[in-house]
């Protein structure tokens, strides 16, 4: 009986092992994960029942609340920061990044908030190398009839591919901001960098309620 | 029972490393894609890389403000009344004549960069454009016979020849650029067949004329766009100066 209750825990302990073990390895390419991500993110931006300005904050909220798992915050704040970041205690690497995806968040509702129906995604092509990828992806916008393209930069975490970089008509968000961020650190102080960002959420802040009223 | 066992933890390695290694495998196989090789390495934009400097700052910051102020003044409030004014698909057909127009330096930098096809697709294209595309303002060299532009400027060139682009230099009227570019840009003005007929004095009106136009309808194609960039960024100057960098490296590498 010993040996039976045995046989019976080793394959049970397999058929679970091998269950979590599928979910990781099964886990999704990063094309396929942009791909995910865009085609939610769509669906809710286009389902009737969130349309017009009335359900302006729930459409938005519903689609962070698709988009931001599949980003890496900490990892895309800090090489904002480049080299400073080392020389942050961790109260202050803490407070940036809170700053610094605040920002983001608020630069892309506006984004959002222009979407149009006719926008057509084309999801290009994959490159992956080791623990890390790059997705090419296209948009094009029928107002405009223009396509910008758009690259994904993506790193392995445990097992799950997350986004730590958009570049956008070959320009990477990144390194944009790094520029930025590196010209207010040499020239100043980490406190001016906070003050800067604050001012920015705060005139973003304020935009949009005029907005909203106008 | 001992068999039994074994077989048993055969058959769980089996399935966990059936499972595992296409994971793994999808995770670690390199790209067969022939761009891989000239791309850089992914990941390698070292996380903490210090950006380049910008040794011309105090010259740079001053004109960049002005150009902001031509910008905020006389640039912005002509292209929102042309915007205004004149159809999407007109503005596309004006920056298509511009385009047309700057053929001789496309040629002869696709020629001295050794990219014979594309020097022939642009006297094609210029030949094409000019007569079934209405003086340039529709593009069907590339909408019927797929015959791309391919941009190439005397500043790219040089980058060819391995001429290091200097360091980052604010231009009046025409925003950023470095002193490669900068050389690039006085030669192509030199190429354009206009200097064999126009006095210097002309030259500089046409040349002028030309670009202030061309400006107007591009800032009026843009208008969202600059907006946006000036909503996202914390540091203006800091934004325009790493994405002409960015891209220009970009079209380089093209």
């Amino acid at each position: 009986m010993r040996s039976r209750t045995a046989v019976f825990l080793n394959i049970a302990g397999s058929v679970i092992m091998s269950m979590t073990v599928n979910a990781w390895a099964t886990a999704d390419s990063p094309i396929e994960t942009i791909r995910m991500t865009i085609q939610q993110a769509r669906a809710v931006l286009e389902d009737p029942n969130y349309q017009g300005q009335d359900h302006k904050q729930q459409r938005l909220a519903k689609v962070k609340e698709i988009v931001l798992p599949q980003f890496d915050s900490q990892e895309v704040a800090k090489r904002t920061l480049s080299t400073h970041w080392n020389g942050l205690t961790d109260q202050q690497q803490q407070e940036f990044v809170q700053l610094f995806i605040a920002l983001v968040k608020k630069t892309y509702s506006h984004n959002l908030d222009r979407y149009n129906n006719g926008v057509q995604f084309f999801f290009d092509h994959e490159r992956i190398e080791d623990q890390f990828s790059e997705v090419d992806t296209r948009v094009l916008d029928p107002v405009q009839n223009r396509t910008f393209s758009i690259g994904y930069r993506l790193h392995n975490v445990n097992g799950k591919w997350l986004v730590y970089d958009v570049v956008i008509e070959n320009v990477s968000m990144v390194q944009n901001y790094r520029n930025q961020f590196n010209r207010i650190l040499t020239k100043s102080s980490y406190e001016e960098l906070i003050k800067a960002l604050q001012n920015k959420i705060h005139e973003l802040d304020t935009a949009s309620v005029s907005d909203s009223k106008g | 029972m001992t068999v039994r066992r074994l077989f048993v933890a055969l058959i769980s390695i089996s399935f966990l490393s059936g499972i595992v290694s296409p994971g793994l495998a999808d995770a670690q196989t390199p790209s067969t894609d022939e761009e891989a090789s000239s791309r850089p390495k992914l990941g390698a934009e070292e996380p903490l890389a210090p950006p380049p400097p910008d040794p011309l700052e105090w010259f740079n910051q001053p004109v960049f403000e002005f150009n902001l102020k031509l910008d905020e003044y006389a640039l912005r409030p002509i292209a929102t009344g042309y915007d205004a004014v004149m159809p999407n698909a007109a503005q596309r057909g004006v920056q298509r004549f511009f385009k047309n127009l700057g053929v001789v330096e496309r040629f002869a930098n696709n020629l001295f960069q050794g990219k014979l096809p594309q020097a022939g697709k642009e006297v094609g294209r210029f030949v094409v454009n000019t007569t079934i595309g209405g003086v340039g303002f529709f593009d069907v060299a590339d909408e019927w016979l797929g015959w791309k532009e391919s941009s190439e400027d005397f500043g790219q060139t040089l980058a060819v020849y391995g001429v290091p682009s200097g360091p980052y230099l604010m231009l009046p009227f025409y925003g950023p650029s470095n002193i490669r570019d900068t050389v690039g840009f006085v030669a192509d003005g030199a190429m354009n067949p206009m200097t064999y007929f126009l006095s210097t004095l002309q030259l500089i009106a046409v040349r002028g004329g030309t670009t202030m136009g061309s400006a107007i309808n591009y800032r009026s194609l843009n208008l969202e766009l600059f907006e946006d960039v000036n909503r996202y960024t914390v540091d203006l100057y800091g934004a325009v100066q790493d994405g002409y960098q960015q891209k220009r490296e970009k079209q380089i590498a093209e």
